[in-house]
């Protein structure tokens, strides 16, 4: 258990540092190899020397896990060059990649799936290539300081000296240059002007003045709705996916739910829920690192629902948000935004669970685990009753989709409108 | 970037078909405001110094707790967990796949997952969540962009994980991981890194954009 959240915790310190030091950004990458900006040779250059001084430091203390690599000279040399091709031609490594991926570069995303053709490659070529060659010039796991017969500290504290003098000397120019740019305003997280062919606010016009605000303000409101869209995409995914995972047997439904549902579909579903949550649990199967048992799909379902109803209801007030905004900045748009508000709208409407204060006169979009399981366990005969059934489950989920697809893209030709 | 197409209709309707010098010098000059900014707004939020600090003591905090980072192995545990499911016997009998560290999501894995999530807040946070498809050195050397710039991402994408797991580990697990533990491994690796790192990147991205260009 430690083990994941320890991972998970290191991950999220990791990425996000990336993103904070701007080494996914490939631009820096080129650049140094390109030796035209040396923003990220010298910071790649500062982690290493942290990072051995760190270790050796670790070490004096006995607290380090060393994990080091088998030197295999012949494929280290035909792995680097294999990866330095790559990285000269993308700009990514495998850890920025990821982590710009994850910051809305499709090229990077595009590279992280060539990532995993990659490793499917070096799967199958593993047998008749890989294994031949790494007998050859095989040294097994050693550290410098093993080879040379030298204590670590040797190696660390003379490259650290090194290292920090040569970054010190040629420390001038570039500080110049970043003191130049703080002076200037635009190294730290201060507002950078959104739009850069629009002329600078003159104060004296006030309605210049209110109409930057006010794009500013559109600005924060069309990156937490993409957010939200996002979520709220990811959870309708959930839903879906955990649907498909029951209806096609994947998962065994637990059998007390069955036993204990009432007959009418909707009637009951708060107690088919509680007579759901202790089963038994079923034999599981994986499905990325989980195992999934009908229990743990219940739990997900019902935050992923959870998430939903709230995550639809930010999005439509952010919607009017944004229409008010645009309204009162004069800033255009109108018909769009008025437009995904609208479907905003509806899809709250269709969201809400109304199954549960109305029986089965009327239904929402989301359903709960017990009601699930009642309609996977009932045998359904007729055609008509397997067409419900999927008009239900599937058909409705599909009319949230596509209304939730179309605000987005209304609101996707609003924000470009603003920018106009 | 995408500003100048609007900004070179408003120069021809004003100047009647075709650019004058004056106009010229208005467009470039925009050119190169419009890519300071971008390089501006894309400027990392950290100096050097901080960033290398701050992505060290990640480095010593890793050691200190579990191990090293490396990403790249994930990449194959993922694509040995669907070949598992899809042909069992063929990972069975695979010298790889049978390995046992191959066969569960461990600590490496949230490593990859947390990465995503933890760049995903953090450009959250700096409103740079954006999507782009290019870089700037890549529209400053190639007439067709996009779609040029996703195929050779997928060609980058195979040899990167490809070289990646030849040499045991990624530019984290052996470069920075190698160097901060002083395995003999990364040597020959940093050399043909860097060394085929900068011949590609000098074949593939000749020119320089402006304002790097200027200061040459």
């Amino acid at each position: 258990m430690f083990t994941p959240v320890a991972g998970l915790i290191m991950g999220v310190i990791f990425g996000a540092s990336l993103v904070l030091t701007g080494l996914t950004n490939p631009d820096k990458i080129i650049g140094a190899l390109r030796l035209k900006d040396f923003y990220a040779i010298r910071t790649v250059a500062v982690f290493l020397l942290v990072g051995m001084l760190g270790t050796l430091i670790l070490d004096l203390f006995g607290a380090a896990n060393f994990s080091i690599k088998p030197a295999v000279i012949l494929t280290a040399l035909i792995g680097g060059a294999l990866l330095g091709t790559g990285l000269g031609l993308t700009g990514f490594g495998p850890a920025t990649g990821l982590a710009s991926a994850a910051s809305g570069r499709l090229d990077a995303l595009v590279t992280v799936i060539g990532m995993i053709f990659g490793a499917h490659v070096y799967i199958l070529i593993y047998p008749s290539v890989v294994i031949p060659l790494e007998r050859i010039l095989n040294f097994g796991s050693v550290t410098l300081p093993q080879i040379t017969g030298a204590s670590s500290a040797l190696w660390v504290v003379p490259i650290f000296a090194a290292g920090s003098l040569a970054l010190f000397i040629t420390r001038s120019r570039e500080q110049q240059y970043d003191e130049q740019r703080m002076r200037a305003g635009d190294l730290g997280m201060n507002e950078v002007f959104p739009f850069p062919l629009s002329p600078k606010p003159i104060l004296r016009e006030k309605g210049l003045y209110l109409k930057s605000d006010c794009l500013n303000a559109a600005y924060v409101f069309r990156q937490w709705k993409n957010l939200l869209f996002v979520v709220m995409l990811l959870c309708l995914l959930l839903i879906q996916g955990s649907f498909w995972l029951v209806s096609t047997g994947q998962v065994d439904i637990a059998e007390n739910s069955n036993t204990e549902a009432p007959a009418v579909p909707g009637a009951d579903s708060i107690q088919a829920d509680l007579a759901a949550a202790p089963a038994k649990e079923s034999p599981s199967r994986w499905l990325f690192g989980f195992d999934v048992t009908f229990e743990r799909l219940t739990s997900i379902v019902r935050i992923a629902n959870i998430i939903l109803v709230l995550t639809s209801v930010l999005y439509a007030l952010i919607m009017y948000f944004g229409l008010g905004i645009s309204f009162k900045g004069g800033l255009g748009g109108l018909a769009h935004i008025c437009g995904a508000l609208y479907m905003a709208l509806i899809i709250f409407v269709l969201l809400l669970p109304w199954q549960n204060f109305f029986g089965s006169i009327t239904m929402g979009a989301t359903y709960t685990p017990g009601e699930l399981a009642r309609w996977c366990t009932t045998d359904i005969g007729d055609t008509l009753g397997m067409v419900l059934f999927y008009l239900r489950f599937t058909g409705y989920w599909a009319l949230v989709m596509l209304l939730l697809l179309l605000a987005q893209l209304r609101s996707f030709r609003w924000a470009r409108a603003i920018v106009r | 970037m995408d500003e100048l197409p609007i900004l070179d209709k408003f120069l021809r309707k004003s100047r009647k078909g075709r650019l004058t010098a004056e106009s010229r010098v208005l467009r470039y000059k925009c050119e190169e405001e419009l890519i300071m900014t971008e390089l501006n707004s894309r400027t990392p939020p950290l100096p050097w110094w901080a960033a290398g600090m701050l992505l060290g003591l990640v480095q010593v905090l890793a050691i200190a707790l579990v191990k090293p980072m490396g990403v790249s192995k994930q990449f194959v545990v993922a694509d040995a967990k669907v070949i598992e499911r899809v042909a069992p016997e063929y990972s069975e009998n695979h010298p790889l796949l049978s390995d046992e560290q191959y066969k569960k999501f461990g600590y490496g894995w949230w490593f990859n997952i947390g990465i995503v999530l933890g760049a995903c807040l953090a450009a959250l946070h700096l409103r740079a969540w954006k999507v782009r498809t290019v870089s700037l050195w890549w529209k400053r050397n190639h007439d067709a962009p996009v779609l040029l710039r996703l195929i050779a991402g997928f060609c980058g994408g195979v040899l990167l994980l490809l070289g990646a797991r030849l040499a045991h580990g990624c530019i984290t697990g052996q470069f920075i991981s190698g160097w901060t533990q002083l395995s003999l491994s990364a040597i020959p690796f940093t050399i043909t890194l860097l060394g085929f790192g900068m011949l590609v990147a000098y074949l593939v991205y000749p020119k320089a954009p402006n304002r790097l260009r200027r200061e040459e």
